[in-house]
């Protein structure tokens, strides 16, 4: 995937860059907003991570610019600005997502994995997600794993649907609580990690391969690979 | 000397002129004033002295010139010729004058030798210059048509009047000069003390401005507008030292609780780079340092959202908004670590609606049931209770733990502040401060109570008006 990375602090943006070429991406740079606009314009990204704070044009502006111009790429907007307000003006403007720094590398990648995976998907409607031998029908909203089914509570169901849907990716623990709880605050314990542990012991009970990994200084992972 | 003092004044003068201070334009605009009321006042006095005068003049000649009419009726052309030749001979009255001028415009007696076209030939009220040894004279006269074509002028020389004029305006200038002195004098006096009630208020803020925060402006209880400014800027001085005082605190925790973790993150990294320590526990070491930075990172967005959040003043825009869901999603967030612990999470709600902003209070909601359940007692109760008495809305959450002594309740709000039993526990120490801060920021209150045993917290809302 190509990435574009508009960000003036060449510490962060290095460290950035470095991160998404291991992930495999390949990474084009711009440290003010004149150059990141031209390079938005002119040339192919799948995703732009985007500071907010720049010099000659801020990144707000960029960002109605390239969505004035019919651009639709997705946007990540990077900011040391996190009050609700903010994160609201910068939606608005037409970021796809929003991280307030500073941030874990491992929760950026988390996102622009989940940015890019969302064009990727197909439009239709799925009705079934399947994730090795654990399915989960969204219809009939039954979970099975290798054919014996499991009894989900609401919020469970939400939460395996989400990490089913971000398969073999990680998703931080803002992610979920984001994603699930439809919140946006700072847990003060590791509430989300008691969540995890109960559906864990749900679906990877009595199964030899476990499905739902903890990610170290990240988050979790459903997936199969070990 | 007296030419020094006129010059200084003069001098003194110029510079308040162009002079652009407050103080100078106060005793300008005061002296300007006292010129105008004076202005005003002689000019009305003028005017109403003035026309007395001239009421009494025209009554005399009006008298004057119905008599000699009346004689003429009586006597004759001949005889009212005969009596003003001999009034003007020998006259009573050096002011009064009479002319009889014949049809042609011919004078026939009287004092004048000549008279001016338009006079000779007018008819009634006139005024005119009369010029003889004394200088010129201005005269008031009537002119009276008599039977035979010729008329009668009869008048006054309003010498009288004319010294009153001069008088009054001789007089005018020596008291406009004083008065002028006079507000002068007043504006700078005026000027002068306004200055001198400032002074110390200047001194004090200047030097409170230098570094010396105790100082206060000496308050006079008087209530006029200098008390009440000396008070204003006293209680923003103390406002200020209160805040000034507010952030030092927080410095002291910030540099203990921040450096702590920070030095072990140091040394940490130090050791793996001396010693050398197996590829193991070399990332054993990089996950513990990982995490450390993250702890650290977690408090830092926590500070900064508190003092966001304190900044923010209590909206009447925000949203409206159902609290009962929320607080319900905040339990069932919570409710497995309970049962992890052996606790029983009892929430009794009931629907009721307020401004706010959502992610706060469930924050507010999650810090709470947080604090509860971490201290709670294993195998006692949690209690959660919402409700609006129809007044406000109300948030009571208690638990059976160890509780806080009532001497620390009001500490535990504090930035950092972490009793020094749970020291060791987890948690950044900003947890109940950032309750308060979205309490306040919603224009509510917190309250910790005692639920012997253990700790009940009572947060006050603003209930939302319903239109």
């Amino acid at each position: 995937m190509r990435i574009l990375i508009v960000e003036d602090d060449p510490h962060t943006a290095t460290f950035i860059a470095k991160g998404l070429a291991e992930d495999g991406h390949t990474v084009d740079r711009a440290d003010n907003g004149r150059d990141g606009l031209f390079l938005a314009t002119t040339e192919t990204y799948n995703a732009i991570i985007l500071d907010r704070m720049l010099p000659v044009v801020d990144g707000l502006t960029v960002l109605r610019t390239l969505r004035g111009a019919g651009n639709s790429v997705p946007v990540l907007v990077l900011t040391a600005l996190g009050d609700v307000d903010h994160r609201v003006e910068g939606l608005r403007a037409g970021a796809d997502d929003y991280l307030v720094k500073p941030f874990a590398y491992a929760e950026l990648s988390a996102r622009i994995d989940s940015l890019l995976r969302r064009r990727q998907a197909p439009s239709a409607e799925t009705t079934e997600l399947r994730v090795g031998d654990l399915e989960l029908n969204l219809l009939t909203r039954e979970a099975k794993r290798a054919g014996r089914s499991i009894e989900l509570q609401p919020r469970e169901f939400r939460l395996l649907e989400y990490l089913m849907r971000q398969a073999e990716r990680v998703v931080t623990r803002t992610m979920l609580l984001e994603a699930v709880w439809d919140y946006h605050f700072d847990p003060q314990t590791n509430v989300i990690d008691v969540h995890i542990s109960r559906l864990r012991q749900k679906i990877d009970r009595h199964h030899p391969k476990p499905l739902l990994h903890t990610v170290r200084g990240a988050g979790y992972r459903l997936g199969v690979r070990e | 000397m007296a030419r020094v003092i006129a010059s200084a004044c003069v001098n003194r003068l110029i510079a308040l002129l162009s002079a652009r201070s407050t103080s100078a334009r106060l005793a300008l605009a005061i002296a300007g004033l006292f010129l105008l009321a004076y202005l005003l006042l002689g000019a009305g006095l003028y005017y109403a002295v003035s026309q007395i005068f001239a009421q009494d003049l025209h009554e005399v000649i009006r008298l004057d010139s119905a008599d000699l009419v009346e004689m003429y009726r009586e006597s004759g052309h001949a005889g009212l010729a005969t009596e003003i030749s001999e009034r003007t001979a020998s006259p009573d009255d050096d002011n009064a004058v009479y002319e009889l001028i014949g049809p042609g415009g011919k004078l026939l007696a009287g004092q004048f030798a000549t008279l001016p076209a338009d006079v000779r030939n007018g008819d009634g009220w006139t005024e005119f210059d009369e010029r003889n040894a004394d200088g010129v004279v201005r005269v008031v006269a009537k002119l009276q048509k008599l039977g035979d074509g010729s008329k009668l002028l009869t008048g006054r020389r309003s010498r009288n009047q004319q010294r009153f004029e001069v008088l009054v305006q001789r007089t005018s200038f020596y008291a406009l000069l004083a008065a002028a002195g006079l507000g002068g004098l007043i504006g700078w006096i005026t000027a002068r003390w306004v200055a001198h009630r400032l002074e110390s208020t200047y001194d004090i803020t200047r030097r409170v401005g230098a570094g010396e925060l105790a100082l206060r402006i000496p308050e006079d209880d008087s209530d006029d507008s200098f008390d009440r400014l000396a008070k204003r800027i006293n209680a923003m001085l103390d406002r200020i030292q209160e805040l000034l005082d507010g952030v030092r605190h927080v410095t002291d925790h910030i540099a203990h609780d921040l450096r702590t973790p920070l030095t072990r993150l140091r040394n940490r990294l130090e050791e793996m780079r001396t010693e050398h320590v197996h590829a193991e526990q070399f990332t054993a070491e990089l996950d513990a340092a990982t995490a450390e930075t993250d702890q650290l990172l977690a408090t830092f967005s926590a500070l900064l959202r508190l003092t966001r959040i304190e900044a923010q003043t209590a909206g009447a825009n925000d949203p409206e908004l159902a609290m009962q869901p929320l607080v319900l999603d905040a339990v069932e967030l919570y409710a497995p670590i309970a049962s992890e612990g052996g606790i029983v999470l009892d929430a009794q709600t009931v629907p009721c609606t307020l401004r706010g902003d959502a992610d706060q209070l469930f924050q507010l909601v999650a810090n709470l049931l947080d604090n509860a359940l971490k201290y709670a007692t294993r195998g006692t109760r949690v209690t959660l209770h919402l409700f609006d008495d129809g007044d406000a809305i109300y948030l009571i959450i208690g638990d059976h733990g160890a509780g806080i002594p009532a001497v620390d309740r009001e500490r535990v709000f504090d930035r950092f502040v972490r009793l020094e039993e749970h020291r060791g526990s987890q948690g950044s120490g900003l947890g109940l401060s950032l309750v308060r801060a979205i309490a306040h920021r919603h224009g509510g209150s917190i309250t910790l109570e005692d639920n012997s045993p253990g700790l009940r917290v009572r947060v006050r809302l603003p209930r939302a008006v319903v239109r």
